[in-house]
């Protein structure tokens, strides 16, 4: 038997039971034999390895933000009402017989019924741009504890850089929550919500990676 | 034990390299601290450096013709470790923290490399000046509160910081810029690709965009500075939120050549027109600062 049929059989059939022959040949062949040596080794540190860790929240909220930062993915978008006070002069001058006033009477119920349904869907309060994931990154900046002033003596100037930027990223997030609540659709005011969600997720990773409570 | 089919043939196809790999993996050194420390690494090709700095200090790069990479650190306190390693054309320099309890004014480590013309870098440091010169390669370069400062440097790169600031001069290939505060200053470049963004700091781009080149940059209240050549050929598109547009090159800015008919949504202030024949695209944005936009003298 030579090294290749060796490699074939393991491939084949593992190698934990090996033919007399297989054997045979690794107990005298270095290269085979250190083959074996190192799949031992494999299936030892794979017992090893650790069971899979749930990905912390933040690592899905700035995955979700830039994918709609990316318009890969969007947020159901809110319908607003369009003006519509100049149709009723053009109309006007149509329903002067009798029947054309009549058919313009059972017109105007079922069209004022329509708007008035689709008003009742219209003021629902709008839904928040990626409020899922700014409610998510406020508990975990919750989690680090509170942010005091920037200015302890005992905190690096690293710590105080990301407390900061951290401090000033929220101010941000709330300036821009204003802004698409004046207009949804406003996709400039958009699109920095999402980097700054963005941001804020990587400063909260920062943080915890640095090892420190913010407290 | 047995291992089924997929996993026997990416063992032997895979792990076993790696495995080979990981032996020469083990650390060189682990140098004492409270020293200066010099080490000279052997390379072939394109090396790829990697050197992560858990402590503060500043990391400055420079190149030779030699396929050598020399790195040197200066320590004042022995708080801190480096570890230096090489695994074939890979080199890691890891500098950390000892002495959890030191004093912030003892967790300083300065490190200079000198590596050959074509290397590729990823560096992440915490805070001090990175400071990158006449490098061609890939590199992508983090920093939490330092600098990161470019000279005739080319290739892909990706730079991220918290509050550091990026001065760019006379770079070329692509790059990427991410940070929170920092300012972004790009000077007589040579990019075909430039993507900006900052949530605070302020944008200078200050040179030609390249014909075919792509270039977008973005401030959330900063200011957004370009200032283009007479010959440039560009179409730019500028918008902001609640911000302004201060326009000083309408001499030069047409109504777009393509015939695209722009509009800013109806909350948004926009700009829109081309340089020249409109060869390059340039996307300015901000949401509540200044864009202006300038034609250099």
């Amino acid at each position: 038997m030579q090294c290749r049929d060796v490699a074939q059989v393991i491939e084949q059939e593992g190698f934990s039971l090996l033919p007399e022959a297989a054997r045979g040949h690794i107990a005298g062949c270095a290269s085979c034999s250190a083959l074996i040596a190192d799949f031992e080794r494999i299936v030892v540190a794979a017992v090893q390895i650790p069971a899979e860790v749930e990905p912390p929240a933040r690592v899905w909220i700035a995955l979700r933000a830039q994918l709609e930062a990316e318009r890969i993915i969007s947020e159901p978008r809110i319908a607003v009402p369009k003006e519509s006070a100049s149709w009723w002069p053009g109309f006007g001058p149509l329903i002067r017989g009798r029947v054309l006033a009549t058919a313009a009477v059972a017109l105007l119920v079922v069209a004022a019924g329509y708007f008035q349904m689709k008003r009742k869907i219209v003021d629902l309060p709008p839904t928040e741009p990626f409020a899922a994931a700014g409610t998510r990154l406020d508990q975990e900046e919750m989690s680090l504890g509170p942010i005091e002033a920037a200015s302890l003596s005992d905190v690096s100037p690293v710590d105080n850089s990301l407390r900061e930027n951290l401090a000033t990223l929220n101010s941000f997030i709330k300036e821009c929550r204003k802004r698409l609540q004046e207009d949804p659709n406003d996709q400039v005011a958009r699109d920095y919500l999402a980097a700054a969600y963005q941001q804020k997720s990587e400063i909260l990773a920062a943080m915890m990676e640095r090892g420190r409570s913010v407290n | 034990m047995t291992l089924s089919p997929a996993i026997r043939r990416i063992s032997a196809s895979m792990l076993l390299p790696a495995m080979g790999a990981g032996l020469l993996l083990m650390p060189l050194d682990c140098f004492a601290a409270g020293q200066k420390i010099e080490r000279h690494f052997t390379v072939k090709g394109r090396p790829v450096v990697m050197i992560q700095n858990v402590a503060n200090g500043r990391i400055e790069v420079k190149s030779w013709k030699n396929p050598e990479i020399v790195v040197s650190a200066s320590q004042p306190s022995n708080k801190i470790g480096l570890d230096m390693e090489q695994a074939d054309n890979r080199i890691d320099v890891t500098a950390s923290i000892v002495d959890a309890s030191a004093q912030e004014s003892e967790l300083t480590e300065n490190i200079q490399l000198t590596v050959p013309e074509e290397t590729e870098l990823q560096i992440k440091s915490q805070s001090g000046l990175i400071y990158v010169e006449q490098v061609l390669g890939d590199m992508t370069l983090e920093s939490v509160g330092g600098d990161i400062h470019l000279r005739e440097v080319s290739g892909y790169i990706i730079v991220k910081t918290t509050g550091g600031t990026l001065v760019c001069t006379l770079c070329g290939g692509k790059l990427k810029f991410d940070s929170v505060s920092g300012s972004a200053q790009i000077l007589q470049p040579s990019f075909t690709n430039v993507t900006l963004y900052t949530s605070f700091g302020n944008i200078l781009f200050d040179g030609d965009f390249i014909r075919t080149g792509i270039y977008s940059m973005k401030s959330g209240r900063g200011l957004v500075e370009v200032r283009f050549a007479g010959n440039d050929s560009f179409d730019l598109n500028a918008q902001t939120a609640s911000g302004t547009v201060d326009n000083r090159a309408e001499a030069f800015l047409k109504p777009d050549s393509h015939g695209i008919r722009h509009s800013a949504s109806k909350y948004a202030k926009g700009l829109f027109g081309s340089v020249g024949n409109g060869l390059a695209k340039v996307e300015l944005s901000s949401f509540s600062g200044t864009i202006r936009i300038l034609k250099r003298d």
